[in-house]
């Protein structure tokens, strides 16, 4: 399979985008995380809320993937 | 079907002289969810408890303290017992002839290793002093000579040479030692503060009057232990045999007891003036007439029963309740494959009275996506399996939604499988175009290992034309076509959501009217429906999607017309954060391509796999130019075989964890947070719950006569 620079280059930003973003969202989960399953310890009825608040930092990672696929379908 | 159970309330009034019988009645209807009395200025009380209750939880005490005692805990498996047998050996006095037998017991094996314990601390002190040449005798038994033994950090004979009239004897082992030191009783502070710069502890040393040495006490001591041990042993056994003696009969207490004390206690729920009860209750309005009939039969005169109200599902009548009234407890109103799915819902929280109970969603989505994601005949037939097992076996909620999860999803998955993505293990069916059978073909890239090729056989046409075909190749290549697969998770997505969101606009105008839910739901629909159609047509615009179309530009306007309109309706009642929200919409439907991305590590690491078992793995000779497989090499086809086993099976977990996890996820976050509230009241109807006790044949006749 040959591929020129340019398109190297648009795989390689696609992938950094993903996968930076997905750090920063491990980052910010990491943190509610364990806040979360303290809550749930001693609250198992927290699980509901938790859960949603556990998942809001997910939303970076999907602006990461929005540009990794705007930078492999449309460049 | 969708809402939690109507419910009613009503309120039995009777003689407070009939109360017993009407607690008993109360109970056998399994439907009467009692509302607590809050003692207000109505002349009214709260009943004292049954008189034999305190007597009942007395014995509850003991029988739980016994359970502890004997290790009988709540999964202890024993016979179940009947409830006549039980009740006349609690009358009969048992629980306390067992108590006296299983405290004795119990009162020997401590004392036993309370003797053990003080005997094993005179040892270690023993097996200090056997370093020092001094018989036992000599440590004690003087008048104007003190003894301080104890261990030692340094050698303290130089410290104590100051000392006067004193004789040291000292044994050292690298950084610790033992010393024992005789000194006129007059000099003891003198010798005590030189041995405490030497890192002294003092050790209690046990008096004897014979002439041994330590060494030999040590043996009289083992030998002591020794003869404790066997007791305690027989000890042990003894409580063994009591516990397999009476586990049945404390299990069977225990939950009798506990009956009785519930039951017992109900008094304290209710309201009783100077003669009279009453009891303010909800039933689920099918079964009102039922147990009024029922209720008015089993108490004939003594008891009126009144219908007061069938809760509606306004908000407005809750609000204007007044306060012990106003929440009516949410039964779950689901058939029997969606109460199996109830577990999911309840880790979230329970449905309100008045809101669509999401099970039903739950028991549709959850297998699908889960199917979605799998998607592979290969892992779906071990899931069906274990999960109908699991169904059949487990009793335990927790192990019975995972089992229904892995049961419904794995019929989804070998539909995905089979019908859609075409593959087993990971590798397609069909995928052969050659026609060649070889071992060379793998080189080609791990997609070139497909099921016609290991078989060694073509299927017939009309099973290729089973599968759906996107961009060549019979079936959806989960890494082939990824583009096709990105694109129908986020279609999936979008109705999903459009779901969610409608539920929420039903609730709405369940709970507050047409004109209040406008207000509040169809702005997030309206806005939803305008930024899926921007996304539509910018998509086209920016060439995502390479077929330009003539509907854009206009679709385009129209999409940013039904925005602003839904922005404004949502900012009546969200103000500014209405346009906050709208990167929320793309994030939600976005969040679905997680159903195609994980789909696609699944296949991906099946694919490595099978390049590693079929590609490097199985022996190859080259046989006319082409390479084929070296049956003769028997070790190293074992070796694939084995590994193609622990290989699967490692893809299989994971899709557990990560599909079953995920699609959960999808349910909770993205369907969910649209409509469902929760923090229902648990509707929790006076009943027996007997799991370890039973009414016998003539017990059941004399409960009807009551």
């Amino acid at each position: 399979m040959t591929a020129d620079v340019g398109t190297g280059l648009i795989a390689l930003g696609a992938g950094l985008a993903v996968g930076l973003a997905g750090l920063g969202t491990g980052m910010a989960e990491k943190d509610v995380g364990a806040a979360a399953v303290g809550a749930i310890t001693e609250n198992p009825k927290m699980f509901g809320k938790a859960m949603v608040f556990m998942v809001l930092p997910e939303t970076i990672v999907i602006f990461g993937l929005v540009i990794a696929i705007m930078a492999i379908f449309v460049m | 079907m969708l809402l939690p159970e109507s419910m009613s309330r009503i309120v039995i009034v009777g003689t407070k002289s009939r109360l017993d019988d009407a607690i008993e009645a109360l109970y056998s209807e399994k439907s009467i969810h009692v509302i607590d009395h809050t003692t207000g200025d109505d002349k009214l009380s709260i009943g004292a408890p049954r008189p034999n209750t305190s007597k009942a939880s007395e014995r509850l005490l003991k029988v739980r303290g016994m359970e502890k005692e004997l290790g009988v805990v709540k999964h202890t498996k024993t016979p179940r017992v009947s409830v006549e047998d039980t009740r006349s050996q609690i009358n009969a006095g048992n629980v306390e002839d067992v108590e006296s037998q299983v405290l004795k017991a119990v009162d020997e094996r401590n004392d036993l290793n309370q003797k053990i314990t003080e005997l094993n601390s005179r040892k270690n002190t023993l097996e200090l002093l056997q370093k020092l040449p001094i018989t036992m005798d000599l440590y004690s038994g003087y008048k104007s000579l003190a003894v301080l033994v104890g261990t030692v950090s340094t050698d303290p004979t130089t410290a104590l040479q100051a000392v006067d009239g004193c004789e040291c004897f000292v044994s050292m082992e690298k950084k610790t030692g033992v010393a024992a030191v005789f000194v006129r009783m007059s000099a003891r502070a003198t010798a005590l503060t030189a041995l405490t710069g030497c890192g002294f502890t003092e050790v209690h040393v046990p008096e004897e009057t014979k002439k041994v040495l330590p060494a030999e006490a040590i043996a009289e001591i083992d030998e002591e232990i020794g003869h404790y041990q066997q007791q305690l042993d027989a000890a042990n056994l003894s409580l063994e045999a009591l516990r397999s003696k009476y586990a049945a009969f404390l299990k069977g207490t225990d939950e009798e007891l506990s009956i009785e004390v519930e039951k017992g206690s109900v008094p304290l729920r209710i309201a009783v003036s100077e003669y009279s009860y009453i009891i303010d209750a909800w039933v689920p309005t099918d079964k009102v007439d039922r147990t009024k009939a029922d209720l008015e039969q089993k108490l004939g005169n003594d008891v009126y029963v009144e219908f007061e109200e069938t809760r509606s599902r306004k908000m407005m009548d809750e609000e204007a309740a007044e306060p012990r009234f106003r929440t009516p407890p949410s039964k779950q109103n689901n058939g029997r494959i969606t109460k199996e799915f109830e577990y999911a819902t309840s880790l979230v929280s329970l449905p309100k009275y008045q809101e669509i109970d999401p099970t039903i969603l739950i028991m549709i989505f959850l297998p699908l996506f889960f199917g979605y994601m799998v998607g592979d005949c290969g892992y779906a037939i071990p899931f069906i399996i274990i999960g109908a097992y699991g169904l059949k076996i487990a009793h335990n909620k927790d192990w019975r939604s995972i089992a229904t999860v892995l049961f419904f999803g794995g019929i989804w998955a070998f539909i995905f499988g089979f019908f859609f993505y075409g593959e087993a293990l990971g590798m397609h069916f069909i995928g052969m175009e050659d026609g060649v059978f070889s071992l060379s073909h793998v080189a080609k890239g791990g997609t070139s290992v497909t099921w016609d090729w290991i078989l060694g056989v073509t299927f017939p046409s009309w099973f290729s034309g089973l599968l759906p075909v996107v961009d060549g190749g019979a079936g959806i290549g989960k890494l082939e076509d990824i583009s096709f697969l990105l694109k129908l998770a986020v279609y999936i997505g979008i109705v999903h959501l459009m779901i969610g969101h409608c539920c929420g606009l039903v609730n709405h105008i369940i709970q507050r009217g047409k004109k209040d839910a406008f207000f509040a739901k169809g702005g997030a629909i309206i806005t939803f429906i305008g930024m899926v159609m921007l996304c539509w047509a910018l998509t086209k615009l920016l060439g995502v999607t390479k077929i330009g179309s003539d509907l854009t530009m206009p679709v385009l306007y129209l999409s940013i017309i039904v925005l602003f309109v839904g922005v404004i309706i949502n900012s009546k009642t969200e103000g500014f954060m209405a346009i906050m929200d709208l990167p929320g919409i793309i994030g939600n439907i976005l969040s679905y391509t997680r159903l195609a991305a994980i789909a696609m590590s699944k296949a991906g690491m099946a694919l490595a796999f099978n390049y590693i078992i079929f590609g490097m793995i199985i022996p190859r000779v080259m046989v006319g130019g082409i390479y084929v497989a070296d049956w003769s090499n028997i070790a190293m086809l074992a070796l694939a075989i084995v590994m193609f086993a622990f290989l699967h099976l490692v893809v299989w977990t994971l899709a557990i964890l990560s599909g079953g996890l995920h699609a959960l996820r999808l349910q909770y976050v993205e369907l969910m947070t649209k409509f469902y509230e929760g923090n229902g009241t648990e509707f929790a109807p006076l009943k027996e719950n007997r799991i370890k006790t039973f009414f016998s044949e003539k017990a059941k006749v004399n409960t009807k006569e009551v």
